[in-house]
């Protein structure tokens, strides 16, 4: 078959609801948040429900523990501390606010019966908060007075981080956040954009077009300027016409310079 | 006397957007706007540096999708028929606007900038503009180093994670090599983000240091002795630069920044939405939609509407005394450090978005030209330098842990990371999770098979480009982007079941190949473990 020009039929793919896992996974998204993506087999589920009720228990509500478990080998049991976050509706994700920089963390889904019992789903990945703020630890090698360290802290910038740093990236998104609405208007247009202040405006141009015939062999000036006439002997110009007196003299002369016409169109623009 | 060093990086990069299917494609421009109006302006700058015997130094990043698309032969033949077409177009202009000389003026400035864009893509350097790069780096003054293979962020790859960073770090430095004919020094690690332990795989591809923002720096373990002024080893011995924050500020500042001066060029007026909708439409997209063509006649003028007709030079002027300030705050800013340095002269890194640089802000590549000749001329107390050759200078560095940081907005991954896009990680994990599964059952693949898995692995670090997240959640052009990631999981998936079920299905993946045709030469062992 290899080679073989079969085309096969190949279905429009969608993202499946689903991979068959069950899993959770932990992602940091700053010191203080994490994000949390989860697929659960109703297998799996069902499985910890039977053991529930083989226990004379039952369900009660659906939970993400999470658990700090720095510089812990983590063991189900021996974290520092946890907290539970009750899951409602169909949520598959979640942020949840740990609030430590610096901090590890590991989340379970789980089911918690009514008689308080933790029943784990899957457990995710270990991660660590990014660490935020001056590090207490200190180099010997490359010791310096507490004050110094302090100063080349403010010299870099140090008190202007987490807040001073809308960049000219963030100027750019407002400005294209901006043209959003219109864009909804003309599918995919890029950087469509209208000017700001207020909602409503007009704007009002004028352009003259000029144009004319003459023989095609004939030299043509307009404005005292040389212009290429088409084969037919026709000619078209667009001037973008501002406030004023245009005095436009077209000037044609024959091929053998004998005949010469003149015409001086005088267009005068005035905006009230 | 000389007491400190400037170090500018510039950050080029651009997704991987080549559609051979359409003759005129939507996203294809960001690359036919970046090249007339940002790398070809930085390679006249070079060169002008280069024929006046100027002393620079500079670093740019440029990213192995950016250089595949620069050596990519469909999409140089549509930059040519890009630029010729403005080159019509504003000949067109210079007629239309006789009889209103400021406009005028402008449309003749354009209509040379276009033809001298055109000579120097076409005849300079034979379409192929990553050969100027590669020429300015022979030369001396440039150090070009790259960035992931496509630009995938690395905090959030937390399935699978070293084979992940692997292949984005691996695929960026041999295709670096090929190019250049040696290692890349260093590495832009996409969005500066930067997570703990990642620098291992910087280390096995032989890279000495990538970049961090501030409190990347400020904010790792032991406290640094210097500020963001000196470049750290991490354990591995790979070196960490911080970013410096006044000069960034001062460039990159909504609010006090040089780009928002009124003299400058408004960068939203544009003639593709300002001009008559019949005389524009053949320099439009071809479904009629108004997009902007790159010929600007206004200034900022300030909080209005009302807008008055750009003037060239009044500009350049602006940018000189703009990089006279510059500079002077740097002079003073080294004079001020180097008390505090110990042994060492201060080195300030700042590192700036290359298309910054004459794609939003017009006047960028002069101000940068102004600041690096009046380094050179004017005065003696700070000295142009690149990361890798401050590395030089010392023997000894303090040795850090940076922090977990990025340089997106509020210092972390909320960008890549939040409502309209968060949705996108479970399918990423999940293909990696399955291409390392794949690499590892079909280890030695020929044939058929290590043509699928090769595609697999393209198709992963495609959908990897932090710009599909980026783009979903600025929320314009959120369709391309969704449909992009769509397809490429859409690839991975089917051939990947493909390898499974033992059916390789040739057409299909010759299809692909030739679609997606990044990285000709990658290996998809990268992601055994």
């Amino acid at each position: 078959m290899p080679g073989q020009a079969l085309k096969r039929e190949r279905k429009q793919f969608r993202f499946p609801q689903g991979y068959g896992d069950n899993k959770i996974v932990l992602l940091a998204r700053d010191p203080w948040w994490v994000f949390t993506y989860w697929e659960i087999r109703k297998d799996r589920e069902e499985d910890i429900v039977r053991k529930m009720e083989s226990e004379g228990d039952s369900p009660a509500k659906s939970v993400l523990r999470v658990y700090d478990i720095t510089n812990i080998n983590f063991n189900g049991k021996n974290a520092h501390s946890f907290f539970d976050i009750e899951l409602k509706g169909l949520a598959n994700s979640w942020y949840v606010n740990v609030g430590s920089p610096d901090r590890s963390w590991i989340v379970d889904i789980g089911i918690i019966s009514k008689k308080g019992n933790f029943y784990l789903l899957a457990r995710s990945n270990v991660i660590k908060t990014p660490r935020f703020g001056m590090s207490d630890q200190l180099d010997a090698e490359w010791a310096v007075p507490e004050e110094d360290y302090w100063k080349m802290y403010s010299l870099s910038g140090g008190f202007g981080v987490g807040k001073g740093s809308l960049e000219m990236r963030e100027m750019i998104k407002k400005q294209l956040e901006e043209q959003i609405s219109s864009e909804r208007l003309s599918s995919g247009a890029s950087f469509y954009r209208k000017p700001g202040e207020r909602k409503f405006w007009l704007v009002v141009n004028c352009e003259l077009i000029v144009y004319g015939a003459t023989e095609p062999d004939a030299k043509l000036t307009v404005q005292g300027k040389e212009i290429k006439l088409r084969q037919d002997g026709t000619f078209t110009l667009r001037f973008a016409l501002p406030d004023g007196k245009q005095v436009i003299p077209v000037e044609a002369t024959s091929k053998d310079g004998i005949d010469r016409r003149r015409i001086t169109p005088i267009v005068t623009r005035k905006t009230d | 006397m000389l007491k400190g060093y400037l170090s500018i990086v510039l950050h080029a990069h651009l997704p991987f957007i080549r559609h051979p299917e359409f003759a005129d494609f939507l996203e294809e421009d960001w690359l036919f706007e970046a090249i007339t109006e940002t790398y070809i302006p930085l390679i006249k700058m070079l060169d002008g540096l280069v024929k006046d015997k100027v002393d620079y130094r500079l670093t740019i990043s440029l990213s192995p999708t950016l250089m595949s698309m620069l050596m990519d032969e469909h999409l140089q033949s549509k930059y040519l028929k890009h630029i010729d077409k403005l080159i019509e177009l504003s000949a067109k202009e210079i007629d239309r606007t006789k009889w209103e000389p400021k406009f005028n003026k402008l449309a003749h400035m354009y209509h040379s900038m276009f033809w001298e864009a055109r000579r120097i893509f076409a005849d300079e350097y034979k379409c192929n503009l990553v050969n100027a790069f590669k020429r300015f780096q022979d030369l001396g003054g440039l150090e070009v180093i790259t960035c992931c293979a496509t630009h995938g962020y690395l905090p959030l790859m937390e399935v699978e994670r070293q084979a992940s960073v692997r292949a984005q770090v691996r695929v960026a430095g041999d295709m670096y090599q090929k190019i250049f004919g040696k290692r890349t020094p260093g590495i832009w690690l996409p969005e500066c983000g930067y997570n703990p332990g990642d620098e291992e795989a910087l280390k096995k591809e032989g890279i000495k240091y990538f970049l961090v923002d501030t409190h990347g720096i400020l904010f790792g373990t032991p406290r640094p002795r210097f500020g963001v002024f000196s470049p750290y080893l991490t354990k591995s011995g790979v070196a960490a630069y911080g970013r410096d924050t006044e000069s960034s500020k001062a460039v990159w500042s909504a609010v006090e920044g040089y780009p928002g001066d009124h003299n400058y060029r408004d960068f939203y007026r544009d003639i593709g939405f300002d001009l008559d909708y019949d005389y524009i439409k053949p320099y439009i997209n071809a479904d009629g939609v108004r997009i902007n063509t790159g010929i600007k006649y206004y200034k900022i003028t300030g909080n209005t509407n009302n807008k008055e007709p750009y003037d060239p030079d009044t500009a350049r002027d602006r940018a000189a005394d703009q990089a006279a300030n510059f500079m002077f705050n740097r002079e003073k800013q080294v004079e001020y450090l180097v008390g505090q340095m110990g042994d060492r002269l201060p080195v300030i890194v700042a590192p700036y978005d290359a298309e910054l640089f004459g794609h939003w802000w017009y006047e960028g590549p002069s101000w940068l030209d102004f600041l690096i000749r009046k380094i050179h001329y004017d005065q003696k107390t700070v000295a142009l330098t690149t990361p890798g050759e401050y590395l030089k200078k010392y023997k000894k560095f303090q040795v850090l842990a940076p922090a977990a940081s990025s340089w997106g907005y509020k210092g972390y991954s909320e960008v890549w990371l939040e409502g309209s896009n968060d949705w996108v990680y479970r399918h990423l994990h999940k293909m990696v999770e399955r291409m390392v599964e794949a690499a590892n059952t079909n280890k030695h693949a020929k044939g058929l098979t290590l043509r699928a898995l090769n595609q697999m692995a393209r198709e992963v670090l495609l959908a990897q480009s932090s710009d599909w997240a980026f783009i979903m959640k600025t929320g314009s052009h959120v369709p391309y982007a969704v449909e992009r990631f769509r397809e490429h999981v859409e690839h991975f998936t089917e051939i990947y079941q493909d390898v499974k079920d033992g059916r390789l299905d040739e057409e299909y993946i010759k299809h692909l190949e030739d679609k997606y045709n990044i990285f000709p030469d990658i290996d998809y062992s990268v992601y055994q473990t």
